[in-house]
């Protein structure tokens, strides 16, 4: 890392050089929760599991998707330089900006959680809905009378949870200057890790065993093509410029390689796949312990993509080469 | 090949780290196959009725023992490359004997208490969480036991060296000494069966 | 999903018998010589405690733990971050392999270690007087029993030989005054 000086190579001379902290790391990974959360609550309303299941964990997934969404977005706040230009963002709509793409699908995102929400209503409350909240238990019920409607939200959260998923990972790839995000699938990457760590969240706090144990066989199966996808990722990296090998040699075996090797590959996602493959076959018992693993690793390879993607370079910085 | 491959630069600092994890996975494994997540189990040992605590820790002392002898004799490994810390005989016997005390009363070491951490034993816990206190204590006190902590140096030393044996002689004798006592505690458990607690 | 009796047996499969220690203490001497035939170095677990307690203290206080000669022995020249340990590496691996092996043999459960005559809450206490007397032992010592008596005893090292003989002197020393706790 080139020394700061007060006269250049300064963040604060030069913005470009601005490294991003926690923030941004922890939006890619709560944007990707609530992401494939949206595919999980999705897909159990389109399957009609809603009507069959009093404890449908579709129930309880929209309240907190939006409150995870919200603090990701809160932490993308804090990383703002511009904090009171934020709401410029939706005076325009840019085709060609990630940014501008991601803020119009946030907002389509809210309305699409929350209309989830109706769906639970006149169980949650039932008797206690009265004055003006009256016409939310109408809108409920008219709702819930009519499946095709029901269907086609949980195909529409299903969508925008796709779209959200994919976007924490444009984001990053469209970022030209970093050989370590320049892949074309780290797009995929993100969502799959967003799937599994929903899928390992839902699968914490689901009261339904069926739906548990649903769930616990689809993180393994994400977890699974989470491997496959980072496997690509790295070869892709490997096969391609000097640049991009040298940004993948940072995650294979430079400064990164601890943490990836250890917090992302065995212990977030190998020893927790394991674990849940002996639990869904009854041979150990179901503990929080892999579940909390995997969103570990999720959250620690935000982490590892997002630092380590900030250390590389096209052009290997010398010392030489800044005097 | 070369061994410590590390030591011949086979791999980083880095890389290092990912084979630190593994090692201790195993480390672990084998710790818990042998019932040291268990205080009961641990604690036993101080009882006479159950001495698996020595048997274990005696059968992987000769095993990695033998295991490097022979790999050294076959030329494979350079014993000078292994770290062998340095011995400082009055506050290793002082460490040595508060970390008896430390055993009987809270039931594990340092490593056995991951482990029954690491399986859902409370106690466990709490007892890592007084070892990291200790650690502190020993910390904040370290001016004042500082001469003390490093008396007595006396280099890396090993037995070989001071008794003037063989290294290969002092290993046979080990080996005796261990089968000697596995002999030993099998009739010690006999003999202190009736107070198995239960 | 079968019967409610079929799926609390299954839930709760019945531990399975500790190993034969003789072929646990192979598996172990077999894991010690890895780390030294790979690495040159042997096991170890109270390090890794002491970066976290010097890593602690440095975020509380950087000139407290910087003008303390042992605590900067933990905390390095600062090119490194003290928690990138050979060390902390191989503890968190000790705990994820104690897990697996844990789980696999329906060991793990939410539980206290004690005799029948002791209660859960004084059982504690002991633990935690036992963990910090054995956090000043193993620092005065420079190890625990990881680190000196299997890997420094398997490398024939005079003090870690004292060091192991006083362990166990220390422990039946100490073992009648202890019997309530465990018998």
């Amino acid at each position: 890392m080139p020394e700061l000086t007060s006269t250049r190579m300064n963040p604060l001379l030069d913005p470009a050089l601005h490294i991003w902290g926690w923030e941004i790391p922890v939006y890619l990974f709560l944007g990707g929760l609530v992401a494939g959360m949206m595919l999980i609550s999705g897909y159990l309303i389109f399957s009609g599991r809603y009507r069959e299941r009093t404890q449908c964990a579709c129930y309880q997934v929209p309240t907190i998707s939006l409150l995870l969404l919200t603090l990701g977005m809160l932490a993308l706040f804090l990383d703002l330089e511009h904090k009171g230009f934020t709401w410029r963002l939706y005076t325009t709509f840019e085709l060609t900006s990630p940014m501008s793409w991601g803020a119009w699908i946030l907002l389509l995102v809210y309305p699409a959680i929350a209309v989830l929400l109706l769906l639970r209503a006149p169980d949650a409350w039932g008797a206690k809905w009265h004055g003006w909240l009256r016409p939310v238990l109408v809108w409920s019920s008219t709702l819930r009378e009519n499946p095709s409607a029901v269907r086609a939200i949980g195909v529409l959260n299903m969508l925008l949870g796709g779209m959200l998923g994919m976007y924490t990972g444009v984001l990053l790839s469209a970022v030209g200057a970093r050989p370590l995000w320049n892949s074309a699938i780290l797009w995929l990457l993100f969502l799959v890790s967003g799937a599994s760590s929903a899928a390992a969240l839902v699968h914490m706090i689901a009261q339904d065993r069926d739906e548990r144990e649903l769930l616990a066989k689809a993180d393994n199966g994400f977890l699974v093509l989470e491997l496959f996808v980072i496997a690509l990722y790295l070869i892709g990296l490997v096969s391609s410029t000097s640049a991009h090998q040298q940004a993948a040699s940072l995650l294979l075996s430079g400064t990164y390689a601890p943490v990836f090797w250890v917090f992302v590959v065995m212990a977030g996602i190998l020893l927790p796949l394991i674990v849940q493959i002996l639990a869904v076959q009854h041979k150990v018992k179901h503990t929080a312990i892999p579940p909390l693993l995997v969103l570990f690793g999720g959250l620690v390879l935000r982490f590892v993509i997002v630092y380590a993607g900030q250390t590389s370079h096209w052009i290997p910085v010398t010392a030489a080469a800044l005097r | 090949m070369s061994a410590p491959l590390f030591k011949y630069g086979l791999f980083g600092d880095n890389m290092g780290l990912v084979v630190a994890f593994g090692i201790g996975i195993g480390f672990g494994f084998f710790l818990e196959r042998a019932g040291f997540g268990s205080g009961r189990k641990l604690a036993a040992q101080f009882y006479g009725y159950d001495l698996t605590v020595f048997k274990v820790m005696f059968t992987a002392i000769i095993t990695a023992m033998l295991g490097l002898y022979y790999l050294s004799v076959l030329g494979l490994v350079d014993l000078s490359l292994v770290y062998v810390s340095p011995t400082y005989l009055l506050p290793q016997i002082a460490g040595g004997l508060l970390l008896g005390f430390g055993f009987v009363i809270g039931g594990y070491c340092p490593g056995t208490s991951c482990v029954a951490a690491a399986t859902g034993r409370i106690d466990g816990f709490v007892y890592l969480c007084g070892i990291v206190v200790g650690i502190f204590v020993f910390g904040e006190s370290f001016s004042l036991i500082e001469a003390f902590y490093n008396s007595s140096s006396m280099g890396s030393i090993t037995l070989p060296a001071v008794t003037g044996l063989s290294y290969g002689l002092v290993v046979f004798l080990v080996v005796l000494m261990a089968l000697g006592g596995f002999w030993f505690a099998g009739r010690a458990e006999k003999k202190w069966a009736h107070i198995r607690p239960e | 999903m079968g019967t409610p009796e079929a799926d609390h047996a299954a839930l709760r499969p019945a531990a399975s018998a500790y190993w034969n220690p003789y072929a646990a203490g192979i598996g172990l001497g077999l894991v010690l010589l890895a780390a030294f035939v790979i690495m040159g170095r042997g096991l170890g677990a109270s390090g890794a405690f002491s970066s976290l307690v010097a890593t602690g203290v440095h975020t509380v206080s950087p000139s407290h733990a910087e003008g303390n000669a042992y605590y900067q022995e933990y905390l390095g020249d600062g090119t490194r971050h003290p928690l990138k340990d050979w060390l902390v590496f191989e503890v968190l691996g000790l705990f994820a392999g104690g897990f697996l092996s844990g789980i696999l043999a329906g060991r793990v459960n939410k539980s206290i270690e004690k005799g029948p005559r002791i209660s859960s809450g004084r059982r504690l206490v002991f633990a935690f007087s036992g963990g910090v007397l054995m956090g000043i032992g193993a620092k005065l010592a420079r190890g625990c029993t990881s680190g000196q008596a299997l890997t420094g005893g398997a490398l024939l090292s005079v003090g870690s030989w004292a060091f192991m003989m006083c362990v166990f002197a220390g422990a039946y020393l100490l073992a009648y005054f202890m019997r309530r706790q465990w018998l």
